[in-house]
């Protein structure tokens, strides 16, 4: 492409800018054919019958005493969130269970999954085999995972202790997934196992995109390998970070089988995670009502956290 | 994209992006009101459910049992076959969720007769459950009722009624390895708490770790609170009191009996906190751990997994010497056997429910499955059936644990027991107990 031709291109964007600043609300004047909205039709039924209805139906839920079996139910108003906020330590402690595992595997995941994509990112036989050895456990069910790590994590036949054993770290041996105070950590560690790979598929096609230019360029100016990182990769690779964060967190918050089949939220609610706690609430004590209740601020939660995610990570990539 | 949106052509009449999202938008509005309908509008029972399960007609067509025990399936599969040789042109097929699964959904499915002609409950909350939601056909004029041991399907009966037939006969106690026990100088099970922590001393001393305790395992973990309780408890329905209000986490009774669980811990494996049952079950039957806290229910399971050596019973005897317990040991009927109210073929539900209440099929059960049942004049063959018979005589009280109907409740007191062994005092753990049973009930 020419010089000239880079100037007009640029005119023509700074037009087309300029004039979406001036009209930030103004819609297309262009009109649809209304057959086309055929095609759009399934899915908007689908969606609307299989995800926005029940979501409505948990609000209304969440204002009932309703049990999940009977016809009869009680309206109760708000008690349900009363109750919720007001006085219920379980609720509370799954909560914050919640957010430290959220967090660790957040943090964990994206490391991880990043150094990975950096360690992988060239297309040699090797990166690929590699690529698809870490990718595979995704590929897994959770319930899969819950068991093997179950093994890894047992204290008298598991693999953990016996390694440390073997090392002649006995002092070191613990009750994993029976230490109230670590195990949501020991938790993140197989859920980051379990998913970091596919995250680092992500990585890979964000830094793939990244001009290989500037990093010569930032060589010819003797930059540091953190540099290079900082000021070139960190930056560039911001939109892919966005989508594992993002992604990240809500898969989180949602681990729901691996925590149920690894430890159904035990010890002493030690595991407890909001997921778990709603499927308590609903399967085990029959009070659909008040676990719907737990629903909608579950959803508030994951929302309010990814949106503040996605603007932390969008700073951090501007002030990079 | 919007190349490809705005294709129109003359003559048809347009749509823009926003008519197209106010139409999504009305339809969402009208699935809102629509689901404003109440949340029972979708799940109103089948009307067949208050006539269903009368059990008269003819034997025949496809009967489907549905219950938790998979283990129990050839044994069922094999008594089903004598079934279908009895009455021609019937026969029985098994649904089996795991019982996790069971306890949460079996309600829901079996309400409208879809699955589970015959079914089973477990005692207390599902069975309480089956009986609020019209579930189980009245069972009281079956021929069936003569062939139980009449207090054990207490259970199974409500307002004189009866639903349902609990079939197992379950001994909710330690299981201890005789041989391991012997090797240690131990020649009988203690007779009260001083005694019994005086043989977990000398199995210690043997080498061998005296408890093997799932940590991680509630379900099995807990059933050691049935033995704890059982004397210390100020009233056989101690649950039930704590429960209702009558008593609190925090009286003295329950801060004893956590005191006593504390001591116990010290015998318990290395790291038991992490244990699962499966883990438990190789120490066991390996002869690596002399007692398994959880129950007779295990006991097929120690010999398919190749422990060998004989079993008693060893119930957590909570008193001091020179004082008579009033319980022995504790017991729990359960695997209630129901016809569905709904059943497509209530008949035939009733018929097998009935077959398998003879004392011949349910001899067959209880051999084939290493389980003593509710059935009476029935003759054990299964060595380990016979040599744990004589605590069918005994004097034992129904599995307290079951007692409670709230799951939250049951978890806050079960709780308090990984809390003494994991840091907390009794006082803490009690009080903590406390406080979020009195959050339940609203206190």
């Amino acid at each position: 492409m020419s010089t000239t031709d880079t100037t007009a291109t640029d005119v023509r964007f700074a037009e087309v800018a300029t004039r979406a600043r001036r009209n930030p609300r103004r819609r297309s004047s262009r009109r649809n054919d209304p057959r086309l909205l055929l095609f759009v039709l399934p899915a908007a039924v689908l969606y609307l019958w299989l995800v926005l209805w029940p979501t409505v139906q948990a609000v209304q839920y969440s204002l009932t005493d309703w049990d999940g079996l009977s016809v009869a139910y009680r309206n109760l108003g708000l008690a349900n969130y009363d109750r919720l906020l007001g006085g219920d330590t379980v609720f509370g402690q799954a909560f914050g269970n919640s957010l430290k595992f959220m967090l660790a595997v957040v943090i964990g995941q994206t490391t991880l999954s990043l150094v990975l994509a950096m360690a992988l990112q060239r297309n040699t036989r090797t990166n690929i085999a590699l690529r698809a050895l870490y990718f595979f456990p995704t590929v897994l069910s959770s319930v899969s995972v819950a068991f093997v790590w179950s093994f890894v994590y047992d204290p008298t036949f598991g693999l953990a202790n016996s390694l440390l054993s073997a090392v002649g770290l006995d002092s070191w041996q613990q009750p994993w997934l029976g230490d109230q105070s670590r195990a949501i950590y020991y938790l993140a560690i197989v859920q980051i196992w379990f998913h970091a790979g596919q995250m680092m598929v992500v990585y890979i096609a964000g830094l793939q995109t990244i001009p290989a230019d500037l990093y010569e360029a930032a060589d010819l100016d003797g930059v540091t390998r953190w540099q290079r990182f900082r000021h070139i990769t960190w930056p560039l690779v911001a939109p892919a970070t966005a989508i594992v964060v993002a992604y990240t967190t809500i898969q989180s918050f949602k681990a729901f089988d691996l925590i149920f089949a690894s430890t159904g939220g035990g010890p002493n609610h030690a595991t407890e995670i909001l997921s778990t706690l709603i499927y308590n609430s609903a399967f085990r004590n029959f009070e659909f009502g008040y676990a719907a209740a737990q629903s909608v601020i579950f959803v508030v939660l994951i929302a309010l956290v990814t949106v503040l995610q996605q603007r932390a990570v969008a700073l951090s990539a501007r002030r990079a | 994209m919007n190349h490809v949106l705005s294709a129109g052509r003359p003559g048809r009449t347009p749509v823009s992006r926003r008519s197209f999202l106010a139409g999504l938008g009305a339809t969402g509005a009208g699935a809102m009101l629509a689901a404003c309908g109440g949340p029972g509008a979708t799940a109103t029972p089948s009307s067949s459910a208050s006539t269903g399960g009368t059990g008269s007609g003819t034997v025949g067509g496809v009967t489907n049992f549905y219950h938790w025990r998979s283990e129990d399936r050839a044994a069922l599969d094999s008594l089903a076959a004598g079934f279908a040789a009895r009455y021609p042109g019937a026969s029985v097929t098994q649904t089996i969720d795991p019982s996790e699964q069971y306890q949460s959904t079996a309600a829901q499915k079996a309400r409208d007769g879809s699955i589970g002609d015959a079914l089973t409950a477990f005692r207390g909350t599902q069975f309480n459950q089956f009986t609020e939601q019209d579930i189980l056909a009245d069972l009281s004029g079956s021929v069936a009722v003569g062939n139980y041991v009449a207090n054990l399907i207490t259970p199974g009966a409500q307002d004189g009624t009866q639903y349902g037939f609990p079939y197992q006969l379950i001994f909710n106690m330690p299981l201890l390895n005789t041989d391991l026990a012997e090797k240690a100088g131990v020649s009988e099970v203690p007779k009260d708490w001083d005694a019994y922590l005086g043989m977990l001393d000398a199995l210690k001393g043997s080498g061998v770790d005296p408890i093997a305790w799932p940590g991680n395992d509630p379900a099995n973990a807990f059933q050691i609170i049935n033995t704890l309780a059982m004397n210390n408890g100020p009233t056989p329905e101690m649950f039930i009191g704590i429960q209702d209000g009558t008593y609190k986490a925090t009286d003295d009774w329950w801060i004893t009996s956590l005191t006593q669980f504390q001591q116990l811990s010290a015998y318990f494996q290395q790291n038991f906190a992490g244990a699962s049952n499966d883990g438990v079950l190789a120490l066991y039957s390996q002869g690596r751990a002399a007692i398994l806290p959880t129950g007779t229910y295990q006991l097929a399971q120690v010999r398919a997994a190749g422990g060998s050596f004989p079993i008693d019973l060893a119930p957590l005897i909570t008193t001091a010497a020179g004082t008579t317990p009033a319980f022995e040991g504790v017991f729990n009927a359960t695997f209630i056997l129901a016809v569905n109210a709904a059943a497509k073929n209530p008949a035939g539900a009733r018929a097998w429910v009935e077959f398998l209440s003879e004392p011949a099929n349910a001899a067959a059960y209880a051999n084939a499955t290493s389980q003593h049942v509710t059935v009476k004049d029935v003759t054990y063959e299964n060595p380990d059936l016979q040599a744990l018979a004589p605590w069918v005589e005994k004097k034992t009280l129904l599995a307290p644990r079951f007692q409670f109907t709230d799951a939250d409740i049951r978890s806050a007191v079960e709780n308090s027991l990984v809390a003494v062994v994991t840091g907390s005092s009794p006082e803490q753990a009690a009080e903590a107990a406390q406080a979020i049973i009195d959050e339940k009930r609203g206190g």
